[in-house]
């Protein structure tokens, strides 16, 4: 969400879908590619993955810009846990204006509704 | 000292890092330091669990039976929460949740060590990417939770009560306190653990890193989106 008000603060337009999926357009961000890399490889915490982003950010970015990047993506890690556990709704300004984004991006599927119905119906009968 | 010297950390990033420790191997409000620990542990050891591996894979999460790799002596149901959350958050569902807390672990002491968990993975997966060892928590401090329930909560439509906190637009869009910020509303100091941490590698203003605003959204959807995270 708050990347699309980055856009519009820079009158910049990114390209969304290239966050939630493989897309070759790319986002349109400076650098897009390796810091996606780093995110990737932060959330999956694979030593050998690391360790060639490591390099590759140093080259590309600079040893601080790398490491502050590393940062954000482990920030996110965490915080993401707690509106995955507590269930938190959107927050009503941003419910009302991010409806078309939600849509193109597809994050309306990781809507704490849409999960109950996916998952949930899976469950054996004698689970709670 | 958290961390190698030579690697290019920021002040702020080691202290919250070292505060959060600290917090973590103290009594908390509804667990004792060592049972703060414990969840510490557990959180570290949850990736190697084979269940959680199992369920990992699985098309649906529930549906995979069996007992978790534990190093505790934490309550099954705690066990459980610690391991689903670093595992698997992405598919919480409500009805988990109602299940978790329909026992002998409150929707406060969920709340606590959700508190402990997030934090963790911060401090964790960051030591993880640089190379470095994980840091290691002191010796619990004596003394006992001070079990004080915190009344200024409502319900905001998430699966637990939330701070009830004044609620003004800010110029990032966001209101100046963001459900994200009143999610563990029921105690207080959850927020204080995490908080201080979280807002030491991103904030949505008056943060100075080397990258710029576009790229740090950048990463943080790209982390969410990882995450499955709605929010």
């Amino acid at each position: 969400m708050l990347l699309r008000r980055s856009g519009e603060k820079s009158n910049q337009s990114f390209h969304l879908e290239g966050i939630t999926a493989i897309d070759a357009q790319g986002v349109g961000i400076k650098n897009e590619q390796i810091l996606l890399e780093i995110a990737d490889a932060v959330y999956a915490g694979d030593p050998v993955e690391l360790k060639a982003v490591r390099l590759k950010g140093t080259q590309l970015l600079s040893a601080e810009a790398m490491v502050d990047a590393i940062g954000v993506a482990a920030g996110f890690n965490g915080i993401t846990k707690i509106a995955n556990a507590t269930g938190i709704p959107l927050d009503e300004s941003t419910e009302s204006q991010t409806v078309d984004m939600r849509r193109t991006t597809q994050i309306d599927d990781y809507a704490e509704a849409r999960k109950s119905q996916l998952w949930d119906q899976h469950k054996k009968p004698d689970q709670p | 000292m958290l961390y190698d010297q030579s690697l290019p950390i920021r002040d702020n990033v080691r202290q919250s890092h070292q505060a959060a420790l600290d917090q973590i191997a103290s009594p908390g409000t509804w667990f004792t330091a060592a049972e703060r620990l414990a969840i510490l542990s557990e959180a570290r050891r949850a990736k190697q669990c084979s269940l959680c591996a199992k369920r990992k894979q699985a098309i649906s999460p529930y549906i995979v039976d069996g007992h978790h790799e534990s190093v505790t002596n934490l309550s099954t149901d705690a066990i459980e929460v610690i391991h689903r959350v670093i595992t698997d958050s992405g598919r919480l569902t409500e009805r988990w949740f109602i299940d978790m807390t329909s026992r002998d672990l409150t929707a406060e002491k969920y709340i606590e060590i959700i508190g402990v968990v997030a934090t963790s993975i911060i401090i964790d997966s960051y030591s993880v990417a640089l190379d470095c060892e994980l840091a290691a928590p002191g010796q619990p401090a004596p003394g006992e939770p001070s079990k004080q329930n915190n009344h200024q909560v409502f319900d905001g439509g998430a699966w637990v009560p939330m701070l009830d906190a004044p609620q003004q637009a800010s110029e990032t869009g966001l209101p100046t306190q963001p459900n994200i910020g009143r999610a563990m509303g029921l105690v207080p100091s959850a927020i204080a653990l995490f908080f201080p941490v979280m807002r030491s590698h991103y904030s949505l203003s008056d943060i100075e890193l080397g990258i710029s605003r576009e790229q740090i959204e950048l990463l943080a959807s790209r982390v969410s989106s990882h995450n499955q995270c709605f929010y």
